[in-house]
């Protein structure tokens, strides 16, 4: 085992430095009118898909179009992989609710129960809550999956050797929307090919004859 | 790798055992991240748990079970006022009506005690200028109602009506407008009923208001749920104002509204709402079943 020559009054003494060197660059940067060289990152616990919910539009006028209701909704800290979780969130994107249950419930992987039940619950929640007609006439817009908080531990090797295993978990959210999901063009390999010959006969050759 | 020291010695005095002398004894201070669950162990009972709890020198702080009450107004309406049938039904300048209108301020004594009593507590209150100010206060509340305006409806409120106005409208806008009074707002009843103790004194009373209104609700969405901003509706409301006499500070607030037995049905909202019917047996078919949506009955209720 290495034997490392770090003490914790060396550390601290560091970490003292640290924070003198940051409050200098602060100072400096503070005498300018712009922060523009500060990163604004989120705070820690910040329920951002959550308060997505709680946005209130205007009234529509009568000859406007109807706006589609959206509903987001999230399940935080599940004990699965995020991404074992993405091949199923990618799976059902873009698909009606229908499509999407009836796909989950016929796939074998863990997440895909889980999956189920969170879409389960923001239907139910569309039709109590958000004024959602019928609740078939959703489809999924956005669905992805994030790092959850990682609980670590020990791994014993032989020899003595170990290593720090990661509990993962992970969070899953995606968003509803009312209406008939928009068809997405699918492009053959003859239009591409047929794109790619035109871009090259529209260039122009410059300081030429 | 460095550890640190996980073994320390404990000074045990003899204190609950005599024959012990006094001994240092070595104890793990190691943290235990997980101790599994015992197995094989009897289901002790409430008693037995607590007397471990308390050997082991386990202090459970005392639960306080509280539940806080509002004193500043009363739960509900006592003896309320039962409109009668054909209110608005009958013109005011028809024999009958008249005869009616002169007949139900008269009849209740009790009406009358309850107005005596109030004048007790409150001299600026009289029976022919409350109506006005009781009809400013309704007014007021709706409008800050539709601006959301918390401190200002609590003021005009009492917080037995505050949850009914405000329950799901957190996130819908309304529109309200009140157009006109169709006939002069009229007090019809009045009721001085004390909570608790004998003097504690809560005024209640009950105003008929016949007036035309536009109302139009839009979800999160700005989509329209109910009603119709242009279209002014006629409405006959029996309105419940309450103030808590014996505060010098209290002031008349709305309580409630009475919805009377023989009201027309509300309109529906614009949205297809699913009704639960029954559970079906595999061999039975709904239409065979001539299922009756059940109606609910006509009973006067309170908002």
């Amino acid at each position: 085992m290495a034997a490392s020559v770090v003490t914790w009054a060396g550390l601290a003494a560091f970490g003292r430095a640290c924070g003198s060197i940051r409050s200098r660059l602060l100072g400096s940067s503070s005498t300018l009118s712009q922060v523009s060289c500060l990163h604004t990152s989120t705070e820690l616990n910040s329920k951002h898909w959550e308060r997505k919910n709680l946005v209130v539009y205007p009234p529509q006028q009568k000859d406007e179009l109807r706006r589609p209701a959206e509903i987001y909704h999230c399940r935080r800290q599940i004990k699965y992989s995020k991404d074992k979780m993405w091949y199923l969130a990618k799976l059902i994107r873009g698909m009606t609710i229908d499509q999407a249950l009836t796909q989950l419930e016929f796939n074998d992987k863990k997440g895909a129960k889980i999956i189920k039940e969170v879409i389960l619950e923001a239907q139910d929640m569309a039709v109590r809550n958000h004024n959602v007609e019928y609740k078939s006439n959703l489809y999924i817009a956005e669905s992805f999956s994030g790092k959850g908080k990682y609980l670590k531990r020990i791994r014993y090797h032989g020899r003595g050797m170990f290593g720090i295993m990661d509990k993962v978990h992970c969070h899953y959210f995606v968003k509803l929307v009312e209406g008939v999901p928009p068809k997405v063009e699918q492009k053959t390999g003859f239009d591409q090919a047929k794109e790619y010959v035109e871009q090259l006969r529209n260039r122009t050759i410059i300081h030429s004859l | 790798m460095a550890t640190s020291i996980c073994r320390t010695l404990k000074y045990l005095q003899p204190t609950i055992c005599l024959n012990i002398k006094p001994v240092f004894v070595p104890i793990r201070t190691k943290k235990r991240y997980f101790i599994p669950p015992a197995v094989n162990v009897k289901q002790k009972s409430q008693s037995e748990q607590e007397t471990k709890a308390r050997a082991a020198g386990v202090v459970v702080r005392q639960q306080y079970i509280e539940r806080a009450i509002n004193i500043s107004c009363t739960a509900g309406i006592f003896d309320p006022y039962i409109p009668p049938e054909g209110d608005a039904r009958l013109s005011t300048l028809s024999k009958e009506g008249l005869k009616q209108r002169t007949e139900q301020l008269r009849q209740s004594a009790a009406s009358q005690l309850a107005f005596r009593k109030i004048k007790d507590h409150d001299p600026e209150f009289s029976t022919k200028e409350f109506p006005a100010l009781a009809q400013q206060i309704f007014i007021d509340a709706h409008a800050a109602l539709t601006q959301f305006n918390k401190e200002k409806l609590h003021s005009l409120v009492t917080e037995r009506c505050y949850p009914e106005m405000v329950r799901g409208n957190r996130y819908k806008t309304l529109r309200w407008r009140f157009i006109e009074s169709l006939e002069p707002p009229r007090v019809v009843h009045a009721r001085c009923p004390d909570m608790i103790s004998k003097g504690n004194l809560y005024g209640q009373v009950t105003l008929r208001v016949h007036s035309r209104q536009t109302l139009a609700i839009y979800d999160r969405f700005g989509r329209l749920m109910l009603g119709d901003e242009d279209e002014p509706r006629d409405v006959l409301e029996y309105l419940v104002l309450e103030r808590h006499l014996v505060n010098p500070y209290g002031r008349w607030r709305l309580h409630g509204k009475i919805v009377p037995a023989w009201a027309p049905p509300k309109d529906p909202i614009i949205k297809t709402v699913i009704i639960p019917g029954p559970t079906l047996k595999p061999e039975e078919a709904f239409e065979d079943l001539h299922y009756q949506v059940p109606k609910p009955k006509a009973v006067q209720w309170y908002k």
